[in-house]
């Protein structure tokens, strides 16, 4: 029995990856944003989607037919209002570019691209990014190097993921963290329960999937600038799909009465992915499946980073991956 | 084969012979139609599942004790078969559940024990593939029933291993293989290798009753196939949902959002 051996190798592969291990092990930085691989990689536009009618393909109990793999096209959780600028303390080769040569702030209102922090909390996340590069408290280690669910906003721009649906649901299964949400109309859970993906119920309105999210806990952070909502807040995703069935907009507006002076919206584009691209690693780490004689299809292998439960950061972080944790 | 459970073989014997025959009527019992169907008329496993069983304390016959309700046990024929070799090893994990069973980390459970762990998993079904989110850890499994073969080749085994699903009849049949060595059955120290196969069989008794069986083989540490069989319940508790169970971030979620504590 060697219950610990394996934890590393996938994890260390998505550390590399994910780069937030940067703080441990700077030889794991991620493919620097500006390496000949970037421009097919990542874009730096956000294209425009309207809300309104779905002209696609729907699934019998009606709802519009979005399944599949998909991913974000800006940039990983490195930075939130400047998403290919790099992490605090790592700038990122883009970095000294002209800002317009950069993807936009994932924050599209306010039109200054800020999330409109109350002052307190806007100490919070710059106490946060100025100590990224190296945590000296616990509370500076980004909890996705741990693990963690990603979280919302956070999962949407971490490695790619998959759209199911079912009648009464959309199931999102992502690298780190599952949600399930519901289209039955019911009420969200009671409020004092805490959750890191929060509660979801939605609905479809033609082209879009409105979702509420309420119960969340505020734990999983925006990213590597520690930007965050507290517990108090709540959020409402608009996920807006194009009738080109390739692309979609996440707008989601965050309220929270605790952290933020106002409403504000962040705005994250997703495409599709799908037997025509090559399974890359990040956005779509898929395999082919084993069919003789069939035609080329692609399968999500076991998703490593909650599965391996050992959090990758642990080791280096102190994540008690030895002591019991639970009595049940 | 000496130990704790040595005095209780003869009972056990006639109680664990019991079970499968009570499933198999069970099953007989079904009529068509009765139960949930899939479009294309394949049974339909959606919703949320749950035992009753004592299978995640101990999947031997046992009285009960401090850790454990009692149980007539769970599996076929009496004790679990292992290798003398390993059988030193499953009581080692024994003398030391409380600190080694991997389910206090909030580990993933493996299977056949994240089925019958006693917490909800919800099952979504497609014709292609089920998808099994389990409340605990909110750990996810894919059974593929689209034809395809288990991977050639893995780097790494699965924790809940690789899982290819057919029909006969209305049974869904599974075979499980590529798996790592990392986990439990029960809390009692039942323990596997790499060397893993598991055949699950899931079918209903009626609308909200499925008989599960995983049949599992491991010659590195049992000297012969072994099944457990359990009832998985559907959860009709008014208004129940799954909710998720990340308990494995419990040593370090009191730091955030920016949070100064000791925990």
């Amino acid at each position: 029995m060697n219950r610990i051996r394996k934890v590393p190798l996938l994890a260390a592969l998505l550390s590399a990856w994910a780069g937030s291990a940067t703080a441990q092990a700077p030889a794991q930085q991620p493919p620097a944003q500006g390496t000949p691989t970037f421009s097919s990689r990542w874009s730096p536009t956000v294209p425009v989607i309207q809300s309104g009618e779905w002209l696609g393909k729907r699934l019998p109990d009606g709802q519009p037919d979005v399944q599949g793999h998909w991913s974000n096209t800006i940039s990983n959780h490195s930075n939130f209002t400047d998403p290919q600028g790099g992490a605090p303390g790592e700038r990122s080769r883009q970095a000294g570019l002209p800002r317009e040569q950069r993807a936009p702030s994932r924050v599209s209102d306010p039109a200054d691209g800020q999330v409109p922090y109350l002052p307190e909390a806007r100490a919070l996340q710059q106490e946060f990014a100025s100590n990224f590069a190296n945590p000296t408290e616990e509370r500076y280690i980004e909890p996705l190097a741990r693990c963690a669910p990603a979280g919302v906003p956070k999962s949407f721009y971490w490695h790619g993921y998959e759209i199911k649906q079912y009648p009464g649901y959309v199931l999102l299964l992502f690298n780190s963290g599952t949600r399930i949400i519901r289209l039955d109309g019911k009420p969200h859970l009671a409020s004092d329960i805490k959750l890191w993906n929060g509660d979801s119920r939605g609905h479809w309105e033609g082209n879009t999937l409105v979702v509420e999210v309420a119960n969340n806990n505020g734990k999983a952070l925006f990213g590597r600038t520690g930007d965050f909502m507290s517990e108090n807040a709540t959020v409402q995703e608009r996920f807006i799909f194009d009738n080109d069935g390739q692309h979609y907009n996440l707008v989601a507006t965050f309220t929270d009465p605790t952290a933020y002076s106002r409403p504000w919206t962040a705005t994250i584009p997703a495409r599709r992915y799908t037997e025509a691209d090559k399974p890359d690693g990040w956005h779509y780490e898929v395999v082919a499946s084993n069919r003789p004689g069939q035609p080329l299809h692609y399968e999500q292998p076991e998703r490593i980073c909650i599965e391996n439960n050992g959090p990758f950061g642990g080791g280096a972080v102190g994540v008690p991956v030895h002591a019991r944790v639970i009595d049940r | 084969m000496r130990g704790p459970f040595s005095i209780l073989r003869g009972t056990a014997l006639a109680v664990a012979l019991a079970i499968p025959l009570s499933g198999a009527l069970a099953q007989a019992q079904t009529t068509p139609g009765t139960i949930p169907r899939q479009a294309d008329g394949k049974p339909d496993f959606s919703g949320v599942w749950q035992t009753l069983s004592e299978a995640d304390y101990d999947l031997e016959p046992h009285a009960g004790r401090r850790d454990a309700p009692p149980s007539a046990g769970v599996v076929d024929g009496s004790a679990l078969p292992y290798r003398p070799e390993a059988l030193a090893q499953k009581k080692a994990n024994f003398d030391k559940r409380g600190e080694d069973d991997p389910r206090l980390k909030c580990w993933t459970l493996g299977v056949p024990r994240s089925v019958y762990y006693p917490a909800p998993f919800q099952i979504f079904q497609h014709p292609e593939e089920l998808t099994l989110v389990h409340q605990l850890g909110h750990q996810v499994r894919t059974i593929f029933t689209d034809g395809s073969l288990h991977p050639e080749h893995l780097e790494e085994g699965y924790w809940l291993g690789d899982s290819r699903g057919h029909w006969e009849g209305d049974t869904l049949v599974v075979d499980v293989n590529h798996f790592n060595g990392e986990t439990w059955f029960d809390r009692a120290g039942a323990y596997h290798g790499e060397a893993l196969h598991v055949v699950e069989k899931w079918a209903f008794v009626d609308a909200n009753t499925v008989s599960y069986s995983a049949t599992v083989e491991d010659p590195d540490v049992y000297t012969r196939p072994w099944t457990v069989s359990v009832l998985l319940n559907r959860r009709r508790d008014p208004g129940f949902e799954l909710i998720e169970d990340y308990c494995f971030t419990l040593p370090y979620e009191p730091h955030y959002p920016h949070k100064d504590v000791t925990p």
